[in-house]
């Protein structure tokens, strides 16, 4: 059962950040379709900070090559947005993944990250896209990395009184790029596994490569032992395998055996063979 | 003529403006709420009970127990042995142990955090292995609920005879039915002093017996109406709300409202039960089946709900829709302390559908036959002897179905790699096996001239409304606007049996034709079919005799043998094949279904659109069967990680039917409702093993299973 509480909409970023300073035990709505089952659940919050009518903070613009997304953009708005779809379609292709048409409605990107489940869907291709996020409160304004920002399952650095404001990316001009999830049914289901990546190929050669895995490990992570190794060498299949038994030791010694394995890693070699392979 | 046609639902309009009144939305400003406070533990005995602080609580009226239970604190369709409330042991996670009623829903159910029970463990049984060899028992009388047995001919003999024979062990899940709404009511007392509940339900009648019995009350203080349903599958079988909804009643004297919440009723419905398949056949060169032999075992929980009811249809059906001479087939069903499994959608047979499926596709490729030929020569057919040794004198459309999937058979081509196609094929008892179920229906002719069907026949989502007044317009051939419905109502309907093994319209459907023809002759008789006016027939008759025409009809089996299953356990039965194509990314293990054909041989198709309908359903839960449905006992809470199929994982369905009229049915027609469902997991499973090449012998076969049959056959390879 839903405990009591107050739901504030403030109309600005300014008067948003005021609530999450003055009022006692806030918490940030952006959507709530994690928030309130959790609070269905028990979890309570005497002050809901509802964001979702604050134009500032919903939409994606472009500043100096760099493409800001807004924390209250939705799911629906990101999948579809051109200027996403064009700079970073791995994240577009992600996005429109989660959930349902319903939950892509409401849902957020902010929401998603500040969530920080080790399955969501918009990390990993936000995490090649080395994405830069913008944390602000009353009287201060900060950055962080996506990947310095995930402190662990369901942690990050964020405080009670600071609002996830923007998520900035860089677009990866000349890489081709794409997301790929695995999940239980067609539709409506959490990532039983994700891919995210990015590749620079020169004359047959990976000049550069970005891999991002979710829902394998803790936290969704870059597999940068992979991406060195591959930087410079060749694209065919034996330089695909080698990158692939890399990839599955780094999982490996992140969280040990774990026993999903025996399903996740077997398909992860797969994918992986198929993306980098060219299979 | 209406009987044929797509009539639309009489109650679609209500439905999708929103009008239809369901459970929940007869709540009144005045009601109290009740909700249940449940067992934490598999198996305890309950030490002490602590609900003051609860009491204290403003808003909080009663704590309910077992001790308040004036009558019988045991209830079940066939046998009365589940408590309405917990008498002093819990035998399952879920059982009710309190009912709390309060002011509202809020009040109610925080309330429930405050009570505190203190339990003392008894050893849990928790698998059927268990449940055989462990001292502990589940029940004081034993492990062992039922034992069903059917033999036919000597099955050695038969495999002496066969020159391949398959056998394998088959494993289904436990499965919950999901229906969209989940169990609610209201009751009030009425000013004539009777307890009203008026709920989500498959059966009315059955409920008032058992509400009477636990509060010591004749039947007749009690009235029990069907509030609109949203999906029963046979959920809404067994008791759900209704007994607490009573009881609440019959002590506090005013309305009361409950409603499970999602996660109430994934933990305290009954569940399909999960059976352990052994399955044998023998099979001569030229594709003949000489034998059969299944040995079955069940896990059916704590309580026997409709337990026996699956033990015995379970042999009953083993050896599939087919001609066999001979089989040996047996069923156990253990008490456990898992959830209780109950009646669902086909009553154990979807699982068996599955083992004797795949046991005919491998036989066809090590007989090198094709599966459409191999299923056509053994297929049962008009004058065949069952596996109880019954003759199928009529209405045995299996071979037309399997003709009308043929060319749709024969004409597949397999695309990329990945790309399958599988057959299933189903026969199924429509009513209940080997005993009476009747069902009355009647007819009254009112004062305004209109005539009011009186039906105890719960429509479930179905469209038995709309079928049985197909079936009543044709047999007084009149147009709708005369006719009234009434029903669900125990106060003016008589028995009409409950929703389940497909027999509504076969029964009631019967039952309805059966008043028909009296009120018929009496109009006949009256002149109406040469213009008389019904008002004017009602004021000259109303002082002759009682307007009312009694319809009946109990389908005449004549049962069957108690030790060998062997004599006519159904009086007809429905046949379907089902063709399903499917795709598996071999990757990642996932199985997509491109289509599915479905034919069904439903005797006369009353109403093709709504006969359409549930087989859309029907392929819909069977693909949730076969790939994801996955019900794990005390650890699944709610569609966070229940998943069943979304309108994206399922395809496009060709359905086709077959008429083979039913001699006894209302117009030709048998049943479908559950046939639906039936084949589908089994040709699913075959198209994957077309498709990839790998067996499945345990459900789901959801991408996890998948992926690591495909990855073993390659470290064999």
């Amino acid at each position: 059962m839903l405990q009591r509480f107050s739901s504030l909409r403030p109309q600005s970023k300014r008067e948003a950040l005021a609530c999450l300073s003055d009022l006692e035990d806030p918490v940030v709505i952006a959507g709530g379709t994690d928030l309130l089952v959790r609070m269905k659940k028990g979890e309570s919050h005497r002050n809901l900070v509802d964001i979702t009518s604050i134009n500032e903070l919903s939409g994606a613009a472009e500043h100096n090559k760099h493409i800001t997304i807004g924390c209250a953009s939705t799911f629906h708005m990101v999948s579809n947005d051109t200027r996403i779809r064009a700079c970073a379609p791995s994240l577009a292709e992600a996005a429109s993944w989660i959930g349902s048409p319903q939950i892509r409605s409401m849902a957020t990107i902010g929401g998603n990250l500040v969530n920080a489940s080790p399955a969501a869907d918009s990390i990993a291709p936000l995490l090649v896209h080395d994405a830069e996020l913008t944390l602000e409160s009353k009287d201060q304004v900060r950055t962080e990395s996506l990947e310095a920002f995930i402190r662990g399952p369901y942690k990050t650095s964020i405080s009670a009184a600071e609002l996830l404001s923007s998520i900035s990316i860089k677009p990866l001009d000349g890489y081709v790029e794409g997301y790929r999830r695995v999940a239980k049914r067609a539709a409506w289901a959490i990532s039983r596994l994700s891919v995210a990546w990015a590749m620079a190929l020169e004359r047959g050669t990976f000049a550069d490569v970005r891999l991002a895995i979710g829902s394998c490990t803790p936290t969704p992570f870059r597999a940068r032992n992979v991406e060195r190794f591959l930087a410079g060498k060749e694209r065919k299949p034996g330089v695909a395998a080698e990158a692939v038994e890399l990839c599955l030791a780094e999982i490996r010694s992140i969280t040990g055996e774990r026993p999903t394995f025996v399903y996740k890693l077997p398909v992860l070699r797969d994918l992986l063979h198929a993306i980098l392979g060219g299979g | 003529m209406f009987v044929g046609r797509d009539l639309t639902k009489i109650d679609a309009l209500a439905k999708v403006t929103g009008k239809a009144a369901f459970s929940y939305d007869l709540k009144t400003e005045e009601m109290l709420f009740a909700c249940v406070l449940r067992s934490e533990r598999p198996h305890a005995r309950i030490t002490n009970i602590d609900a003051r602080a609860a009491l204290a609580v403003p808003g909080v009226l009663r704590i309910l127990s077992a001790t308040d239970i004036p009558g019988k604190n045991v209830y079940g369709a066939i046998r009365k042995d589940q408590p309405f409330l917990a008498d002093g042991i819990v035998r399952f996670v879920g059982e009710p142990i309190l009912v709390v009623v309060a002011q509202n829903e809020t009040v109610a159910r925080q309330v429930l955090g405050l009570i505190k029970v203190e339990y003392a463990e008894i050893p849990s049984i928790l698998s059927t292995t268990a449940a055989a060899e462990s001292p502990v028992h589940v029940r004081e009388e034993g492990s062992l609920l039922a034992l069903r047995t059917l033999r036919k001919g000597d099955v050695e003999r038969g495999f002496a005879d066969a020159d391949v024979v398959i056998e394998h062990t088959y494993k289904t899940q436990w499965i919950d039915h999901a229906f969209m709404e989940t169990e609610a009511g209201v009751a009030y007392p009425d000013t004539d002093g009777r307890i009203v509940v008026r709920s989500s339900t498959q059966n009315i009648h059955y409920k008032r017996a058992e509400i009477a019995r636990m509060l010591a009350l004749p039947e007749e203080r009690v009235r029990v109406l069907q509030a609109t349903t949203g999906g029963g599958f046979g959920g809404k079988l067994d008791v759900t709300v209704e007994g607490f909804l009573a009881l609440a009643v019959y002590h506090l004297k005013r309305p009361v409202v409950m409603r499970f919440t999602r996660e109430e009723s994934f933990l305290s419905n009954t569940k399909r039960h999960p059976l352990h398949i052994e399955y044998k056949t023998g099979f001569r060169k030229d594709g003949a089946i000489t034998a059969v032999k299944a040995n079955i075992i069940g896990d059916t929980g704590p309580y026997a709900s409709y337990g026996e009811t699956v033990c015995l249809r379970v042999p009953v059906h083993a050896a599939g829709p087919y001609e066999v001479p001979n089989v040996h087939a047996e069923c156990r069903m253990f008490f456990t302390n898992n959830p209780v499994a109950g009646a669902m959608r086909g009553f154990g047979i979807p699982q068996v559908a599955f083992a004797h499926e795949s046991q005919l596709d491998e036989a066809a490729e090590q007989l090198g036959i094709d599966p459409i030929d191999l299923r056509m020569k053994n297929a049962l057919k008009k004058g065949s002897l069952t596996a109880t040794s019954q003759v199928l004198s009529a209405s045995a459309g299996l071979l037309e179905t399997l003709r009308q999937v043929e060319p749709f058979w024969r004409k597949r081509r397999k695309g990329r790699r990945g790309n399958g196609f599988g057959l299933g094929c189903m026969y199924y008892g429509i009513g209940n096996t080997g005993i009476a179920n009747p069902a009355n229906a009647d007819l009254e002719l009112a004062e305004d001239g209109t005539i009011i069907l009186h039906t105890g026949a719960c429509d479930i989502g179905q469209g038995s409304d709309t079928v049985l007044l197909q079936i009543l317009l044709d047999t007084i051939n009149v147009e709708p606007r005369y006719v009234v419905l009434d029903r669900g109502d125990t106060a003016t309907s008589q028995d009409a049996g409950s929703t389940s093994a497909s027999r509504q319209t076969y029964i009631s459907g019967s039952a309805v034709r059966n008043a028909g023809i009296k009120l018929r002759a009496f109009l006949e008789q009256r002149g109406f079919y040469r213009g008389t006016p019904l008002s004017e027939i009602y004021r000259f008759a109303k002082d002759e005799k009682p307007l009312r025409f009694d319809g009946y009809f109990d389908p005449p089996a004549s049962g069957i043998d108690k030790e060998t299953s062997q004599g006519v356990p159904y009086v007809t039965y429905g046949f379907a094949t089902h063709m399903t194509e499917v795709q598996v990314e071999e990757a990642t293990g996932a199985c997509h279904v491109n289509k599915v054909w479905a034919s069904h041989d439903v005797g006369r198709a009353l109403n093709p659109r709504l006969i359409n309908g549930q087989i859309q359903g029907g392929v819909a839960m069977g693909i949730g069967f076969a790939l994801m449905e996955d019900f794990v006992p005390r650890k699944t809470r709610s569609f966070d990680t229940y998943y069943i199929p979304t309108s994206m994982d399922v395809p496009e369905i060709e359905v086709m039917l077959v008429e083979d009229p039913e001699p006894t049915g209302p117009f030709g027609a048998k049943g479908v409702g559950e046939p639906a469902l039936i084949p589908q997991a089994a040709s699913l499973i075959n198209a994957v093993r077309d498709a990839v090449g790998v067996s499945v012998f345990e459900l789901p076969c959801d991408l996890e299973r998948l992926k690591i049959l495909l990855e073993r056959r390659k470290e064999k390879t």
